[in-house]
């Protein structure tokens, strides 16, 4: 479970960004966790509510996460569509093999302290 | 009361709160060690191939079986991850290349820090500073070392004949990330159900530029096309 050594380095990067603003309290976390990361969301939170708990700076903190979709890219025609999970076949042209764009994003966005 | 949190103080507390835009990778800092780690394996002049599989899928006898082949012609030095022990460094040493065990201590795959921690600690192994190829055997897990960049040239993930045909639609992110596919133990297919066309074809389906191999270390079927792939990638190198 990857999830948990990936939440240890969220916090620490929370340390630092507090420690750099001079803030004491994490009220909000807002992440992009894409569907090709190969990070599962619900243990992201998991590790997330277990870790956060043992430090006075994120004790409180909210954490929200955003999956947006990738983008499939049709091998035979081009075609692209929006999705979460792989098509089986391009219904334009039937086609099983595309190019996944982007979806694999692990991007910490935005924290709001005070 | 206060409408931001509720506390008692008077209406006019405001509370200093302060947001900050970050639109970072939580993998930035693996990411640029990563880039360090495949600076530096460039500069010892070699090429890194990063295995990724489950645990038992024969990831060391593939190596062990690789030095015994060409081990004379092409420099081969060894990066070992595991939970723990030091077992896989055991077998490697004894087939007499240069070779480094890191232990996770529990953690399930390895970062670009313990990797740059292993190639210095190679470089002091007889004949570690120069290689052609740099195998990094992950810790055996098909899924938590798809995340993470070692600074890997090459990223290879096997899948042996008696787990099944199915891993690639069960871990897609392995398959996804990575440049060849391995069957592994070709010498059982008797033995199990395992259609290797099928497994190939749904494999090239999340990733259609993979370079697919079966092959079986223990009867040699396939080993042939195994080492052409490596004399390619160390020739290509220069």
């Amino acid at each position: 479970m990857h999830e948990m050594s990936l939440v240890q380095g969220l916090l620490a990067q929370l340390n630092e960004l507090a420690r750099e603003h001079g803030k004491e309290k994490v009220i909000s976390v807002s992440m992009e966790i894409g569907p090709l990361s190969g990070v599962v969301i619900d243990s992201f939170q998991f590790g997330f509510d277990i870790l956060a708990k043992d430090d006075a700076l994120t004790r409180e903190a909210k954490l929200i996460i955003e999956s947006p979709p990738a983008i499939y890219r049709c091998f035979g025609c081009g075609r692209e569509v929006e999705a979460l999970q792989r098509p089986e076949r391009c219904s334009e042209c039937s086609e099983t093999l595309f190019s996944p764009q982007g979806g694999d994003g692990l991007i910490l966005r935005q924290v709001e302290m005070e | 009361m206060c409408d931001a949190c509720g506390c008692d103080l008077k209406p006019e507390h405001t509370h200093d709160s302060k947001v900050v835009e970050v639109h970072q990778s939580l993998l930035a800092a693996n990411t640029a060690m990563a880039v360090k780690n495949r600076e530096h394996i460039e500069k010892m002049g070699a090429v890194a191939i990063n295995m990724i599989s489950s645990p038992g899928s024969g990831k060391t006898t593939l190596l062990e079986k690789t030095i015994e082949a060409i081990g004379d012609t092409i420099r081969i030095g060894v990066i070992e991850g595991d939970i723990e022990t030091d077992r896989d460094a055991e077998r490697i040493r004894a087939k007499g290349v240069p070779v480094v065990q890191l232990t996770t201590g529990g953690a399930c795959h390895l970062d670009a820090a313990q990797v740059h921690k292993g190639i210095h600690l190679l470089e002091k192994e007889e004949g570690g500073a120069e290689l052609d190829i740099l195998f990094i055997e992950n810790v055996g897990n098909l899924v938590c070392p798809a995340t993470f960049d070692l600074g890997e040239h090459h990223r290879l993930v096997l899948v042996s004949v008696p787990e099944g045909p199915d891993k690639p639609a069960k871990y897609p992110k392995a398959f996804h990330s990575s440049q060849v596919f391995i069957i592994s133990k070709t010498d059982l297919l008797p033995y199990f159900d395992f259609p290797v066309e099928e497994a190939k074809a749904e494999a090239l389906q999340l990733n259609p530029n993979l370079q697919v191999m079966a092959l079986s270390a223990t009867s040699g079927e396939g080993f042939d096309q195994w080492l052409d792939y490596l004399r390619e990638v160390c020739r290509k190198r220069q």
